[in-house]
Formats: structure tokens, C-alpha cells, sequence
């Protein structure tokens, strides 16, 4: 069920890039795509009744665990996301240095 | 000596670059010959990182195939980053940040870890072309590789959910075992998709118009010869082990890559600008090397895009610094650029014959022998469509040879240094060597690329 939720935010993620022409607002729709992206990537692993992968003497041979290596797929991926998003803002920053504006539309009257 | 210190070592330089910003150009130009000269050391096969043994680590896979790739991207970058020292000082940083991403992209045989030297390649890519001064450009360049790099993560996942696994190796031997194609068609798709972003396939490169189109000595080279080489490779990789496209999946990917070619001869035809030219030449040939894997013919689309990658660096070269001192790149303004520069003059010619595949250079040499391979394989309608675009193709180069040859009554002096001129006729040479001397090509076989072996024996 959850994965449906994730590809749903994924789909918004896009539709709001096809749509948006303010560089701010593609900006937040490619994070909305990517946490969508990053719910699904956890989905994976997850099962209802498992615990955390933690193997300790107490726990005993018949449990389920969830999968961790998700997780750490998951950690890594937003890393990464975090590095495209600040580039892309400082890449916003500098358009708006240059054209006054944050609008795609705007801008194109300029050039 | 380990594989590994090909993807560390530049990224290491890359934090240490920061502190000094005078060295970085010559660390950057150091870090590039060390990983050269290690490269002949480092015995070919697998290399376990961390102790954990195959699927459960991530793994290097050093063979023939990955060995040329990294040779091509190293010697590339040190030439590049040569012949710009003193006016892109400030990028040092960032071509080591490329070197390192993608020395580990032809390296890695992890699907993620993949994704993750996609994305540092790919961050370091949005830097470069930065340096164009066309900020709205590189936005929509960084938007559809992130967009990109998002559906190639995505494929992975979905492949990881199904297989349980991300090695590469483990992977195809998995899928073999199970041999249920539908369930991977929508997998294998957005993998497709998020390569062929990079890749410059069509219909996903329209940021290789706003790139490419305003690139500089630094910018045009690096993307158009440099990672265009990387992501074939790689492309190549997966195309010939993992996706193995059947069914009607194969027909629209061909469709897509045929498409893909046509456009690309066309739009370059039509151009009146060299940089234009230049790119959708770019954007054909990428699609010619994505066919030819798509038809298992791995050793000729290799010495494809090492050819490509050659040439393509020494055309940008020659028509960036033009286009920077005459201050536009329409080929009218251009008429007469060769008329002072006969040394310049020449190289590009070569290199530009070569593109086109004549005799006696090493285009033609690839072409003849991947359309014997196309043949052998009953693709005519392929091999038609190859020979239709090198026409399209001869017609539009030779049209701007003969403008950029003769002045009219257009002077311009644009000045070459040396090292220019150097690398220009070592590059031309190096193509008509190998045109007139094939042996050395034919000492390999489709076999360089040895996933497969080591996939049937375990």
C-alpha cells in the first residue's frame, strides 16, 4: 500500500517539473519527486512484523528482520540528493544575479 | 596495487585541491599521470572491496574493456585540464571531482554504486558547464540529470526488490535462472531512460542543445568528448550483459536509437552554426554506438567511441577558442579561419575526414568493419540507414571544410598556441596511423568485455 503513496509523490514530483516555470518551485518538485523515490526504495525492505536488524543474544532464531541494506541505499541516495539540491539553488542564485527573476517566462523575454 | 586508487586518489586531491588553490591545476595534472602509470600495474580482474566477498560487497571490474575507458578518460582529462591551465584554474577542483567519478563509473560492477558515481559524475558535469556562463542552461541540464539518475535509481530498486541482490554478475546469472522477460520491461525502461539522459539518446537530450551550443575550451571538449565516452562505455556494458532487449521492447529501442540518428544528421545539416554542427553530430553517433551494441558488436563500437571521444575533443577545441576570439560561431563568420592556420587547418581536416569515414583514417576502418559485423547479422535495413546518415553526414562537413578553407574577403586571425597545435596533430596522426595500420586493432576480439565469461563460469 505504502508504495502506491511513493509512486503517487513521484508522479506529483514530475507533473509539478512539467508544469512549474518558477525555478524555486522545480526545485521543491524535484525533492517531492525524490522523497517519493526514497519511500518506495524503504517499502522495499519493510515488513510489518519484522524488528530492527539488530542481532543481539536475546533474539532468538525465529524472527523477521527488516532489510536494512534499503535503509542504507536510502541514506546514501538522500546524501546525494542534498548535494543536487544546494547546487541547484546556488545555480537559482545566480540567475537571479543575472535576470532579476526567478520566472523561466520572464527570462526568456530578456534573452 | 588495487583499482580502487583510481576513485580515491582523485577524490582525495580533489578536498586537498581546496587549500591551495594555486597547486590544484598541477595536482590535478599530477593526479592524472599517477593514474596512468598505476593503471599498467593493477592486474585485470575483480577487486573484493572491504573483505566481503562476491554478491555481498561492492566490487571493481578491471578487464580490457574497462581498461581502455579509463586510459581514454585519463590521457583526456590531462590534455584538457593542460590546455586550460591558466584561464580555468578554479574548475582543478571539479575535474578531479570528474576523474574520480568516472574512472568509478567504468569500474564498478555494483548497480548502485553505479548510481552513485552517476550522480558525483554528474554534479561535477553541472559544474563544468557552468563554466558557459549560461546559468538557465545548466539548470535545465542538472534537472533532467537528476531526473535521470532518479529513474536509473528506480529500475535498480525494482531490480533489487525482484533479485535480492545488486551485483552486476549475480544479477545476470539470477535473471537467467528465472528467464521471465515481461517482469523486467519496465525495469530494464527506466535503467534505459536514466543512461540515455547522460547519454545524449534521443528523445532525452534537449539539454545538449544549451550546452553544447555555448560551450567554451573547457566545457565543449569535456562533455562532448569526454563524458560522451564514459557513458557509452558504460551504456555498452549494460546493453550487452544486463538489459538484452527481446521482443518488442528491442523494436522500440531500435526505433528510438534509428530515430535518433536521423534527427541528429538532419538537425546538423540544417545548422548554419559549427558548435550546432558539432553537437548533433555528437547526438548521431551516440545513437550509432547504443545500436551497435544493441547488436552485440562490442569491439567496433568501442573503437567507436575511442575514435568519437579522439576527434570530438580536437573539433570543440578548434572552434570554441575560434568562436571566443571572433566572438561567434555562424560558419559565415567563421569563412577563412584555416587560411592562417595551416597547421590547425589541417588536423581538423583529418579529423574531420575521419568522422565522416574515408579511407586511409581510422573512421573509415571502424565503419567498414562494424557494417561487415551488421552484415553478418542480416540488419540491411541498419546498415542502409548508416550509410544514408555518413552521406547527410559527408555533404554537411565537407560544405563547412570548404567555408572554413576560404576567406572570400572575411579576414580573421585567430592565434593557436603551441600546445594546441601539438595535441591537434598528435590526435590526427594518431587517427591516420591506426587508419593505415590496422593490425594492432584486430589483436582483440568481441571478448573484451568479460561479464559474460565470468557470468557462465561462475
Amino acid at each position: 500500500m505504502i508504495q502506491y503513496a511513493a509512486i503517487i509523490l513521484f508522479v506529483f514530483g514530475i507533473y509539478g517539473l512539467l508544469t512549474n516555470r518558477n525555478i524555486i518551485k522545480m526545485i521543491i518538485s524535484l525533492n517531492i519527486m525524490e522523497v517519493g523515490l526514497f519511500i518506495f526504495i524503504i517499502s522495499i525492505g519493510f515488513s510489518y512484523d519484522g524488528i530492527a536488524p539488530i542481532i543481539t543474544s536475546a533474539s532468538g532464531s525465529g524472527l523477521i528482520y527488516v532489510d536494512p541494506l534499503p535503509q542504507a541505499l536510502v541514506l546514501t541516495a538522500i546524501v546525494i540528493g542534498v548535494g543536487t539540491t544546494a547546487l541547484a539553488l546556488a545555480i537559482a542564485k545566480s540567475i537571479h544575479n543575472k535576470y532579476n527573476t526567478f520566472n523561466l517566462d520572464e527570462m526568456e523575454e530578456e534573452l | 596495487m588495487s583499482p580502487i586508487l583510481l576513485v580515491a586518489v582523485p577524490l582525495l586531491a580533489a578536498f586537498l585541491s581546496i587549500l591551495s588553490k594555486k597547486l590544484a591545476p598541477y595536482l590535478l595534472l599530477a593526479v592524472g599521470v599517477f593514474n596512468l602509470v598505476i593503471l599498467f600495474f593493477i592486474p585485470l580482474g575483480f577487486e573484493i572491496i572491504g573483505g566481503f566477498n562476491q554478491p555481498l560487497g561492492i566490487n571493481l571490474l578491471l578487464d580490457t574493456y574497462s581498461k581502455i575507458a579509463l586510459i581514454l578518460i585519463n590521457v583526456l582529462i590531462i590534455v584538457i585540464a593542460f590546455l586550460n591551465i591558466g584561464k580555468y584554474n578554479k574548475f582543478s577542483s571539479i575535474l578531479l571531482l570528474a576523474m574520480g567519478g568516472l574512472n568509478g563509473l567504468v569500474l564498478t560492477n555494483d548497480l548502485f554504486n553505479l548510481f552513485v558515481f552517476l550522480e558525483i559524475s554528474g554534479i561535477a558535469a553541472y559544474l563544468i558547464t557552468s563554466s558557459n556562463k549560461k546559468p538557465v542552461k545548466t539548470f535545465h541540464y542538472l534537472i533532467l540529470g537528476a531526473v535521470g539518475s532518479s529513474l536509473f535509481l528506480f529500475g535498480v530498486v525494482i531490480l533489487y526488490s525482484m533479485f535480492g541482490t545488486l551485483n552486476m554478475v549475480d544479477m545476470i546469472q539470477k535473471i537467467q535462472i528465472t528467464n521471465n522477460y515481461k517482469e523486467l520491461i519496465l525495469p530494464f525502461t527506466l535503467m534505459f531512460i536514466g543512461l540515455g539522459v547522460e547519454a545524449k539518446l534521443l528523445p532525452f537530450n534537449s539539454w545538449v542543445k544549451g550546452v553544447l551550443g555555448k560551450s567554451n575550451t573547457l566545457s565543449g571538449p569535456m562533455i562532448g568528448g569526454v563524458y560522451a565516452a564514459a557513458i557509452g562505455f558504460v551504456l555498452g556494458r549494460y546493453i550487452n550483459n544486463l538489459f538484452m532487449f527481446e521482443g518488442n521492447l528491442l523494436i522500440v529501442v531500435i526505433a528510438l536509437l534509428a530515430l535518433g540518428i536521423l534527427v541528429g544528421e538532419a538537425m546538423a545539416f540544417s545548422s548554419t552554426k559549427v558548435r550546432e554542427i558539432l553537437l548533433f553530430s555528437s547526438i548521431a553517433q551516440a545513437s550509432i554506438v547504443a545500436l551497435l551494441f544493441v547488436n552485440g558488436i562490442v569491439l567496433w563500437a568501442v573503437y567507436y567511441i575511442v575514435a568519437a571521444a579522439l576527434s570530438k575533443t580536437v573539433l570543440f577545441l578548434v572552434i570554441n577558442k575560434a568562436t571566443k576570439e571572433v566572438g561567434s560561431d555562424e560558419i559565415s563568420k567563421l569563412k577563412g579561419l584555416f587560411s592562417n592556420n595551416l597547421v590547425v587547418g589541417v588536423a581538423f581536416t583529418l579529423v574531420t575526414l575521419s568522422v565522416m569515414g574515408l579511407p586511409l583514417l581510422v573512421g573509415f576502418v571502424v565503419k567498414l568493419n562494424f557494417l561487415t559485423e551488421l552484415a553478418v547479422n542480416n540488419q540491411i535495413w541498419l546498415i542502409i540507414l548508416i550509410l544514408v546518415a555518413s552521406v547527410v553526414e559527408g555533404i554537411y562537413f565537407v560544405r563547412m571544410l570548404v567555408k572554413l578553407w576560404y576567406p572570400e574577403d572575411n579576414v580573421i586571425s585567430v592565434k593557436y598556441n603551441l600546445s594546441f597545435k601539438v595535441v591537434f596533430v598528435v590526435i590526427a596522426l594518431i587517427l591516420l596511423t591506426f587508419g593505415t595500420y590496422t593490425a594492432p586493432l584486430k589483436n582483440y576480439d568481441n571478448t573484451i568485455d568479460t561479464i559474460q565469461e565470468v557470468v557462465d563460469n561462475g
